[in-house]
């Protein structure tokens, strides 16, 4: 059978995942009383809604003419590097200060189109830096270093 | 009600409104608002998200006078760029692209902009009495509300933000219980026990609002525009005679009117607001006009209606929020989270225990709204010059603005990571067609469900038939179910798309 919504199909599986891992992880959470409903009860109810919803888009997927999982183009360099940047800056910014996370995250978030002009880049980047370093740290006096020696 | 009272209560309003601070976090608010109206590809819940970290250093008052400017702002920066580029700088501001870029080309963009502006005027100053009118009754009417009440009108709200949903009906059910099940992580408040914690102890006191909202929002937006480089061109770099002729006011007076009539009303349906009623304004007045071929090819009324109603409907969202504490759409939850981080806990009791914040978000709409009609008008050369930017740039800024954002709340690096889950998560959820804001409303209203469905149920000593042994509560249901029975129904599913088509 070829799958006809794969769009579709997906959405459903990933519910149906999510609601069978809830209910999976969820299944010591005590239940309590009527009268006090316990830690588990919402989750769990959640959790079977969630699959139902799920199981009819997986069915819909099957069963019924839809869109395509790979309609349009999938943005995998801006979806890593993206990614990537606001990894580097959180990894970066308690140690290396405020100005070597921006700019490393920043260089990283570049890397994510091929339009970046590496020339106009490295203006933006040194006016960014300033423009942050006097609103958040001078301006709002949030406690990040500037620099590593700080 | 008095109508001495609504003075008064408006008198309150300005003079908290009026103060230099409060003054200056309005025109911030309408300043930026406007600016990311005219950036394509940047919204009204990204940015809010991105200042709401900022809030946290302001007063209660100016942080949510500022938050508020940000909604409303848009919406008249929104129709500059679809005027003069032909491409909706909001999406509530897709159906303006239709006929105000075919004045533009005629040479009639100042008459558009003008006619936009000063329909978003009006509107706006209808709504702000609306609203001044409608929440006074309408908390009190909240007030008497048992637990069990409450349930049900969070369930209503929340099929009532599916059937308006764009796309998938079935999806956006998904969407809001998935938003629910994101929303319980954490400790459960009443009894201490943790919950889909998975040991990390960033999660103990549950997912940030924060860190979700810049994720699914702001960084999957900057992955999905990455990828397409639309080119930018601009109608005209100048624009003259921005007064409209009298015969433009004429005919788009009644447009203007019936606009705000009807964006006022679906601005206060949860999962309505400024995108259903500008699209549902244009169609009322394609099918008004006395020549509906006109539509399209540069009629001022496709301008005027559509951009009085989302003006209209952006305010009248307030009032679900204002009244109930039940956010209608993604920008007024981004609200309540501006309330929660200064400690206000959204609801009825907000007007009565701090009128000075009520009154004064309220009279700032007014103000917001003249500040920009004084302000928008004269400065749309910075505007245009401010799409010259290209993305490749703002890209960056929105990630690091992002980062910085998340990282400002409670300085920590481990939220900042959170972005980054977040946003691979709102990339998946865009390449499933799956709309995130469902999963936000979900996400506010799923733990504030619990709580109400638990005290229902000691109320009622473990009765479940509370639920509908109440009237208020029973109504609220079965009004629920019909709406979702209706919209699950294969024919008026199809008027449905076909509706959200045009």
């Amino acid at each position: 059978m070829r799958v006809k919504g794969s769009q579709d199909l997906a959405a459903g599986l990933m519910f149906v995942l999510v609601g069978a891992l809830a209910i999976r992880i969820g299944a010591d959470y005590p239940v309590g009383s009527w009268q006090r409903p316990g830690t588990g009860v919402l989750p769990l109810i959640l959790a079977w809604c969630l699959i139902g919803v799920g199981a009819i888009l997986t069915i819909k997927g099957m069963i019924l003419h839809g869109p395509s999982l790979l309609e349009g183009q999938w943005a995998w360099r801006p979806v890593i590097m993206v990614t990537l940047a606001g990894i580097a800056f959180a990894l970066l910014v308690d140690e290396g200060g405020l100005v070597a996370a921006m700019v490393v995250s920043m260089a990283i978030c570049a890397l994510g189109t091929p339009e970046t002009r590496w020339k106009e880049f490295g203006y933006f980047t040194v006016i960014m830096c300033v423009v942050a370093v006097i609103m958040f740290i001078k301006g709002l006096g949030m406690p990040i270093k500037v620099f590593p020696w700080n | 009600m008095e109508l001495s009272d609504l003075f008064s209560n408006l008198a309150l309003g300005f003079s908290v409104a009026a103060t230099p601070g409060n003054l200056f976090w309005c025109l911030m608010g309408a300043l930026v608002g406007t600016a990311i109206g005219v950036l394509p590809g940047v919204g009204p819940v990204a940015t809010m998200a991105l200042l709401l970290p900022t809030t946290y250093y302001l007063p209660p008052e100016g942080a949510l006078i500022m938050l508020a400017g940000i909604y409303y702002g848009a919406q008249y920066g929104g129709s500059t760029t679809a005027i003069l580029i032909n491409l909706p700088g909001e999406s509530s501001s897709v159906v303006t692209v239709l006929d105000g870029y075919q004045m533009a080309k005629q040479g009639r963009a100042g008459a558009a902009l003008a006619i936009a502006a000063i329909g978003s005027f009006f509107a706006g100053c209808v709504a702000t009495v609306a609203i001044a009118v409608a929440a006074p009754p309408l908390t009190k009417v909240a007030q008497q509300f048992a637990p069990a009440d409450y349930c049900s009108l969070m369930v209503l709200g929340l099929v009532f933000a599916i059937v308006l949903a764009r796309g998938s009906v079935v999806k956006a059910l998904g969407m809001v219980f998935l938003g629910m099940l994101l929303g319980l992580v954490g400790t459960d408040v009443n009894t201490g026990n943790l919950r889909y914690t998975f040991g990390i102890s960033d999660l103990f006191d549950g997912i940030g609002f924060v860190p979700l909202v810049m994720g699914l929002f702001g960084m999957a937006e900057i992955m999905a525009n990455m990828t397409n480089t639309e080119r930018r061109d601009l109608v005209t770099s100048k624009v003259t005679g921005l007064m409209p002729t009298w015969e433009d006011l004429k005919t788009s007076a009644m447009s203007v009117l019936r606009g705000t009539i009807l964006g006022g009303f679906l601005g206060i349906l949860p999962g309505g607001g400024a995108v259903l009623a500008s699209f549902s304004s244009y169609t009322l007045e394609k099918k008004l006009a006395k020549d509906p071929s006109r539509f399209g090819k540069g009629a001022i009324e496709g301008v005027a209606g559509p951009e009085s109603a989302n003006n209209a409907a952006a305010q009248t969202s307030f009032i679900p929020m204002l009244t109930l504490g039940i956010p209608s759409n993604a920008v007024m939850a981004m609200m309540i989270g501006g309330m929660m981080i200064h400690g206000i806990v959204p609801g009825p009791q907000v007007m009565t225990e701090r009128p000075g914040l009520f009154w004064g978000m309220i009279a700032s709409m007014w103000l917001g709204n003249l500040m920009l009609i004084v302000l928008n008008l004269p400065m749309i050369g910075l505007w245009v010059r401010m799409l010259m930017v290209p993305y490749r740039l703002m890209s960056i800024a929105i990630l690091f603005f992002c980062c910085i954002g998340v990282y400002s709340l409670n300085n920590s690096a481990n939220e900042v990571l959170f972005i980054a889950v977040f946003g691979i998560l709102g990339y998946f959820f865009f390449k499933l067609d799956c709309e995130p804001a469902p999963l936000l409303l979900g996400f506010i209203l799923g733990p504030l469900l619990e709580v109400y469905m638990r005290r229902a149920m000691l109320l009622s000593r473990g009765d479940a038939m509370v639920f509908i042994e109440r009237p208020l509560s029973l109504s609220f249901l079965i009004l629920a179910a019909i709406l979702l029975t209706i919209v699950l129904l294969p024919n008026i599913r199809k008027a449905r798309e076909v509706a959200f088509v045009e």
